[in-house]
């Protein structure tokens, strides 16, 4: 065995006290194995991958139990005898890759150094680096030695850091979220690196994910946490074609789906405890979240047990858990195609790149010559990778950028009216992808959903309250928000405020940034279906601008699919995700994983 | 405890607003503390030591100088010059500073530019020699000393708010206001002024503190305040003289200087600290 723990419990000191952050967490991996951990933010996913690396935060420790790597108990171990194995028998495959390397050192430096760490003599380290480019199909593996971080890709300095981890041969390497912070493109080739290496070396890996697709492509066996205890436990295979545990079935269903009928979203309600509240909670922690709790969850903690061969579930009712269903799909009546509200014609950017001193302006081209139109009521999803051009295109439509070329106009009116400017900011409003950003940290809620009208100028406090009540309620906040600020708030109910904000000045038109990427499925979920209703309620048209293909493929009517400021493709959303006509199109829904975990990703293979 | 706002619950800012406001009171009251006239002269009883020394007097605690002053008074009044100049000089300093500085970090592009290299281009003559060459050009008196430091020092100012504003001015929030309508001195003034002030604020603390090293240098060099406005500078260079025969006359002014100065930083410290709200938010909610 290479990697086993056994009841293992972490602690942390909170306020003076000491709260349990794993609590009793066994599980095994064998050589040549990959164990997926999964689960939403908090679930404690991180903190068992930090724990085998020794890398708690302060005020945490291991307070019960054991982990053994083989044969040595890692928590008892000398932490000399610890360093000595990490980084040799031990590597680590990190979430941000250009944060995990010396942006003043070049590549070659920093794997010499990793190397002369591992006792390779100066005569060999060039040969061993050149090699492990080759083994992670890096080109040109001697000019790369004299680059800086910088100068590579994201998705490049991921594969330096796997050429890195996999150089020592290690027996076990430690991969949390590799692919969270890179493109999706991209994702699909790390991944596949990563399988290959682990083939090769037949190295022992612990892949954490918040992403089950991807979880039940990758790895043997899975290990679903919640609140800090083992959910489920079991082969890969089984855990998602026959969940145990309502909490595994309810991640499925909040995720959409990439093919077949359109289902509706399971929206988790709540969120999962935070550590604070973890001593309060008597029974399972799931189960105010649970569509089968019964009273005899809230008694004790469920043990796992068993439901199939190898395959366990903690919950007292894993027999029902199949029976959980999607909700209906959101009834879709077809958009009355009426004459476009939003028009936008022969659109260019181009930006000033690197201007200097003594230097001349280049030029670089963002959008390029984009033209559609957007329907009253209609949602029309933008696709593709970073740098894309789909971010511009957002901030030219509202107005933050000026075109270069082209224009746009809203409900038949185009910049040159007399009040183009007025009339826009009237029928358009953005939602700003990142709600820490887009939310004054200094203001109330009730304060930054109403802003608009404290630019009109007429509205009273007590009339301004009265507003940001009724929004509160339609967004699906308590009323007793409206007094908090924004850093009270969890994310999801961050992403709440921003929507309310752009909605209070009663736009047309709502332009939405990539607003539930970085959240979680169920909070995704949940404002998936806010959006849902919404349109339905208030009718109004949106541009969503995502990378995630199936969360396009559930909201929008329409997408529009964008590659180095282009739109390569567009078409009814249905239609262009089940027979793409462009190659990027195909290579954006090739490098999804498939729904159904039985089948074969094609991105894995090619 | 839990009555006080957070910043007055630190333990620095207590310290520094306890000193600072010692100091203002004495400065207020400087008629009614002093035990002499400050200019009254005393030709009998010149360069005394202090009262608790060998050969000092019950009636000059702290002694007298060379003139027979009482050196207690002239400390006294001399807080007056200090304090006055440490406020008005700053916040004019402040004022100025500020406006150009959110003008320019707002606004960007040649705006930016040409405030930011007039601040690069008075940056580099040294400030003492820039205020002697302003106050030989002004005259001396006090209006003239607080327009010399204000004319020095805004770029103080200017220079570290302008990064503050230019970062506060990419956030999304701020083009949020835009998009619902703000106009652009709604949008400066409701959301980009309070995210600046905790800065300023410290800012103006630090710079009350320079404000009084700069006057008393210039009064050291008797280009602050005439000669019958009794200054911590101008105290020091009198007792420079007579530095082997009574070091306390140096002493007092001195330590007089260091005690405020500190104050100030500390205090200003203490609300930097306090009052940045990316190191309190996390502890409100």
């Amino acid at each position: 065995m290479m990697l086993e723990a056994r009841n293992l419990t972490v602690s942390a000191t909170l306020d003076g006290e000491s709260v349990p952050v794993i609590r009793d967490l066994s599980f095994a991996l064998e050589r040549g194995r990959v164990i997926g951990l999964v689960g939403e933010s908090g679930a404690g996913k991180s903190m068992v991958g930090r724990t085998i690396a020794q890398l708690l935060p302060p005020g945490f420790g291991v307070t019960g139990g054991n982990l053994e790597f083989a044969g040595n108990d890692l928590v008892t171990m000398q932490a000399e005898e610890r360093r000595a194995l990490l980084g040799r028998e031990i590597a680590f495959i990190p979430q941000e890759p250009l944060s995990a390397l010396n942006p003043v050192l070049t590549i070659g430096n920093q794997f010499a150094e990793h190397l002369t760490r591992m006792g390779v003599g100066p005569s060999e380290r060039r040969e061993r680096m050149l090699a492990a480019f080759e083994a992670v199909h890096l080109p040109h593996g001697a000019d790369l030695l004299t680059r800086y971080p910088h100068q590579l890709s994201g998705g490049m300095c991921q594969r330096v850091l796997i050429a890195f981890a996999f150089a020592s041969r290690p027996k076990l390497v430690i991969a949390d979220e590799p692919t969270t912070a890179l493109d999706v493109t991209i994702q699909a080739r790390i991944v596949r690196l990563i399988a290959e290496m682990q083939e090769r070396e037949n190295t022992a890996v612990v892949f954490i994910t918040h992403d089950l697709r991807l979880a039940a492509q990758v790895c043997d066996d899975i290990l679903v946490l919640y609140a800090g205890r083992a959910a489920e436990y079991g082969p890969a295979r089984k855990v998602f074609a026959t969940p145990g545990h309502p909490y595994t079935r309810c991640l499925q269903l909040a995720n959409p789906a990439m093919s077949g009928a359109r289902r509706g979203l399971y929206a988790l309600p709540e969120r999962m405890p935070g550590l604070r509240a973890y001593r309060d909670i008597q029974g399972c922690a799931f189960a105010p979240r649970c569509p089968h709790m019964i009273d005899d969850c809230t008694h004790a903690p469920p043990p796992l047990a068993d439901v199939g061969t190898a395959h366990a579930a903690a919950c007292i009712r894993a027999g029902q858990t199949a029976r959980i269903a999607a909700p209906a799909p959101a009834p879709s009546d077809e958009p009355t195609i009426t004459a476009p509200i939003l028009e936008v014609s022969t659109l260019s950017k181009r930006f000033a790149s690197s201007r200097g001193l003594f230097r001349r302006a280049g030029e670089f081209t963002a959008v390029r010559n984009v033209s559609f139109a957007l329907h009253e009521n209609e949602f029309v999803g933008v696709v593709g990778e970073s740098g894309s051009g789909k971010s511009t295109l957002a901030r030219l439509i509202v107005g933050l950028e000026t075109p270069s070329e082209g224009g746009v106009a809203i409900a038949g009116r185009n910049a040159s009216a007399p009040d183009f400017d007025e009339h826009r900011r009237r029928s358009v409003q953005m939602v700003f992808q990142d709600p820490q950003s887009a939310l004054n940290p200094r203001r109330r809620v009730a304060s930054i959903v109403t802003q608009p009208l404290e630019a009109a100028g007429i509205a009273t406090w007590d009339e301004r309250l009265a507003k940001a009540g009724l929004l509160l309620s339609e967004i699906g906040l308590p009323p007793e928000a409206a007094w908090r600020f924004p850093a009270q708030l969890s994310g999801g109910q961050r992403q709440r405020v921003n929507i309310a904000r752009a909605l209070c000045a009663v736009p047309r038109i709502l332009i939405a940034d990539e607003i539930v990427s970085g959240l979680d499925v169920s909070v995704q979920a949940q404002l998936l279906n806010l959006l849902a209703a919404l349109r339905r309620e208030r009718g109004f048209s949106m541009l969503f601008i995502s990378h995630d293909l199936s969360v396009v493929r559930y909201l929008c009517d329409r997408v529009l699919v964008m590659y180095r400021g282009e739109v390569v493709e567009s078409g009814a959303t249905e239609q262009v995700f089940s027979a793409p006509a462009h190659d990027y199109t195909r290579t954006l829904l090739a490098a999804v994983p498939p729904d159904d975990p039985a089948e074969v990703w094609e991105g894995l293979r090619a | 405890m839990s009555a006080l706002p957070t910043w007055l619950r630190s333990g620095r800012v207590q310290l520094g607003l306890g000193i600072v406001a010692l100091i203002a009171l004495t400065a207020l009251f400087a008629p009614l503390l002093a035990p002499h006239d400050p200019n009254e002269q005393n030709l009998i009883s010149i360069l005394l030591p202090p009262a608790w020394a060998k050969g000092g007097e019950t009636m000059f605690a702290l002694g007298t100088d060379s003139l027979g002053r009482c050196v207690l008074s002239r400390l006294i009044y001399g807080a007056r010059i200090a304090m006055s100049v440490a406020i008005v000089a700053s916040l004019g300093a402040m004022v100025i500073g500020a406006v150009l500085a959110h003008i320019a970090g707002y606004f960007g592009g040649w705006t930016d530019w040409l405030i930011g290299r007039t601040v690069d281009v008075w940056m580099s003559f040294p400030p003492v020699i820039l205020s002697l060459i302003l106050m030989v050009g002004l005259g001396t008196g006090l209006r003239n000393v607080i327009l010399a430091i204000v004319l020095v020092d805004w770029t103080r100012f200017c220079r570290v708010l302008r990064s503050e504003v230019l970062v506060v001015t990419r956030r999304d929030y701020v083009a949020a206001a835009r998009l619902i309508g703000f106009s652009h001195w709604r949008t400066i003034m409701r959301e980009i002024l309070p995210a600046t002030t905790p800065l300023l604020i410290t800012l103006i603390s630090l710079e009350m503190g320079i404000a009084v090293i700069v006057e008393a240098v210039l009064s050291f060099v008797g280009m602050s305040v005439g000669p019958n406005t009794p200054a911590w500078g101008q105290m020091i260079a009198d007792a420079r003289q007579n530095i082997y025969d009574s070091p306390w006359n140096l002493v007092f002014p001195i330590l007089m200087i260091f005690i405020t100065v500190l104050g100030f930083n500390v205090l200003g410290d203490g609300l930097r600290r306090t009052l940045d709200v990316r190191l309190t938010e996390t502890q409100r909610a």
